[in-house]
């Protein structure tokens, strides 16, 4: 499904990414485990397309990067991602920062996504006025609602207590389950439980 | 739609950007009105009374020009002139007063100061200036080294002729020790102006003779306050408009997080661009138009203002109200979309990033 070859990535002079390469088939919970700093969120980004890699090809479905012509619209329709920190937009509702990730043919499901994800009650609250949990879960049903071929979370559980740590889990392997392609960067070894496939990463090399 | 959503949202940044667009602006517009208000109320005064003037030949400048009044005779005299009066402008200490403008002129044009109270000033008479006459309480006033009684107080459309002082002309003479600083000269026939004009010239060697439309374009004085307002306005513009540029380019810069994450979600940058120009539009735009109303209550209350004595007075133009709107959308547009645009082309995941830090 994704596939890099000979990547490596540089920041400034530093380089944190050496010769990688990886596929990830469809319908797998990957599993990115790693120290911080080992390279795991750069290497999430350059799979989940929001960072071009210094050196080395990146293949979607067997297709360069280069040659997807609409790359915003590859991404609305193929790719969720859910951050550690959420990144909702403060200006706007549960509902909007929703409906800004999605195109007018998904809008009829959002409310029925939030009752599914049990935060049906938050769709008129803004960011502010709401846990950061639900925030969470918020930014999961954005990162759903498309109902992307992959989903990409970068530490989905870093700023959550435990209890809410596991709803997030449990939410991406529902989604596994659905059919959709989960990759999980975390430093958190409780992922292992629900990955199919454990990626573990060191110094910008996977061991 | 998302631009009033993230305006309305944000209200203590909207203010700010709201407030420094309004401010500079304000400044754009009130350095400039100034300047055309000064210009303005000289051409008034000079235009309305006449279609030509006469001063001393070789003195470029009203104020020390000494022309002898005598010649009025002569002018009233010849065919289609159908009036004619001579005034002495001058500067004088009155009262406690340290300087106001003196105005010395034959009985017939007396009229053109609107009477507000008392009668028109006999010989060691003054009439007081509606402004200037708040300052002064007393019956009489000293100018110069005399003592004037007070006849009365007067309104005028030309707002610092109300911070001055009207005395007829012969009290003025002996004041400033000259016949007249110029005479005005109204003809029956206006195109008929230029062959009065050569009569005139003909009349005494020691006059220079011009339309007032020609006069005011080549008075010196206007030129030096023309030129300067033009480089101060200038000035006012450019660090106007720069402010405003600065402003919403910064305020770009702090969004880039927003717009990481809008492209993180597939938004194209067409859609980042498009949202922030509607932002920019309804921002300058109301900023634009309460910047004007407050300029324009400021400039309406300028001659009301005593301690000015109605010398600064302010008057905007059309045309400079509709080009200050062009150049505050244009930059402000610009100072946004350029760096939004920059933005756009960089990976998301590095616009998240440098919006965290």
């Amino acid at each position: 499904m994704i596939k890099v070859s000979n990547v490596s990535h540089f920041y400034g002079d530093e380089k944190v990414l050496h010769d990688i390469s990886v596929e990830i088939k469809e319908g797998e919970f990957v599993f990115l485990s790693g120290d911080s700093g080992s390279g795991k969120s750069t290497l999430l980004s350059i799979l989940s397309t929001l960072l071009k890699p210094s050196s080395g090809e990146l293949l979607v479905n067997s297709s360069s990067l280069n040659e997807i012509e609409n790359l915003d619209k590859f991404r609305q329709e193929n790719i969720g991602f859910v951050f550690q920190f959420h990144y909702l937009i403060n200006y706007l509702s549960v509902y909007e920062n929703i409906a800004l990730a999605c195109g007018n043919e998904n809008k009829k499901d959002i409310k029925s996504l939030l009752e599914d994800l049990g935060i049906l009650e938050l769709s008129s609250r803004y960011p502010n006025e709401i846990s950061g949990g639900q925030r969470q879960r918020v930014a999961l049903a954005r990162a759903l609602i498309n109902k992307p071929k992959i989903i990409f979370a970068d530490e989905p559980t870093g700023s959550l207590d435990s209890k809410n740590s596991k709803i997030v889990y449990e939410l991406l392997e529902r989604a596994m389950k659905n059919g959709t392609t989960v990759v999980v960067a975390s430093h958190d070894m409780q992922v292992k439980e629900h990955a199919t496939q454990t990626l573990r990463m060191v110094d910008g090399k996977i061991q | 739609m998302i631009a009033l959503k993230a305006l309305s949202k944000n209200p203590f940044k909207s203010t700010l950007i709201f407030s420094s667009i309004t401010i500079a602006v304000m400044a754009i517009f009130l350095i400039s009105s100034v300047s055309q208000g000064v210009i303005g109320m000289y051409s008034k005064m000079i235009k309305t009374d006449g279609d030509i003037i006469i001063t001393q030949k070789g003195i470029s400048d009203t104020f020390f020009s000494n022309v002898d009044i005598s010649i009025m005779e002569k002018i009233n005299s010849l065919k289609n002139v159908s009036s004619s009066y001579a005034m002495i402008v001058g500067a004088s200490p009155v009262g406690h007063i340290p300087i106001a403008g003196i105005y010395g002129t034959t009985k017939n044009h007396l009229s053109h100061y609107k009477l507000s109270n008392g009668e028109y000033p006999k010989k060691g008479q003054v009439l007081l200036g509606k402004t200037i006459a708040k300052q002064i309480k007393s019956r009489t006033v000293k100018i110069g080294n005399k003592r004037f009684k007070i006849s009365g107080t007067y309104s005028s459309d030309v707002g610092f002729e109300e911070g001055g002082v009207v005395m007829n002309i012969e009290d003025a003479g002996k004041l400033f020790s000259r016949s007249a600083s110029f005479i005005l000269v109204s003809v029956s026939s206006p195109n008929m102006t230029d062959e009065i004009v050569k009569e005139i010239a003909l009349l005494n060697d020691d006059v220079e003779v011009k339309t007032t439309k020609s006069f005011i374009e080549e008075y010196n004085q206007f030129k030096i306050i023309e030129n300067s307002s033009l480089v101060i306005s200038a000035l006012a513009f450019a660090m106007g408009l720069m402010g405003i540029a600065s402003v919403m380019s910064m305020i770009v810069n702090s969004r880039k997080e927003e717009f990481g994450i809008m492209r993180a979600l597939g938004k194209s940058r067409l859609f980042i661009i498009k949202n922030l120009f509607f932002e920019t539009l309804i921002m300058s735009l109301s900023a634009y138009i309460f910047a004007l109303i407050l300029s324009l209550s400021v400039l309406a209350s300028l001659p009301h203002i005593e301690m000015l004595q109605g010398y600064v007075n302010g008057s905007l133009s059309l045309t400079t109200a509709l080009y200050v709107l062009a150049s505050t959308i244009f930059m402000a547009l610009l100072g946004s979309l350029i760096p939004a645009w920059i933005a756009s082309k960089t990976d998301p995941i590095l616009l998240i990033n440098q919006g965290c830090s």
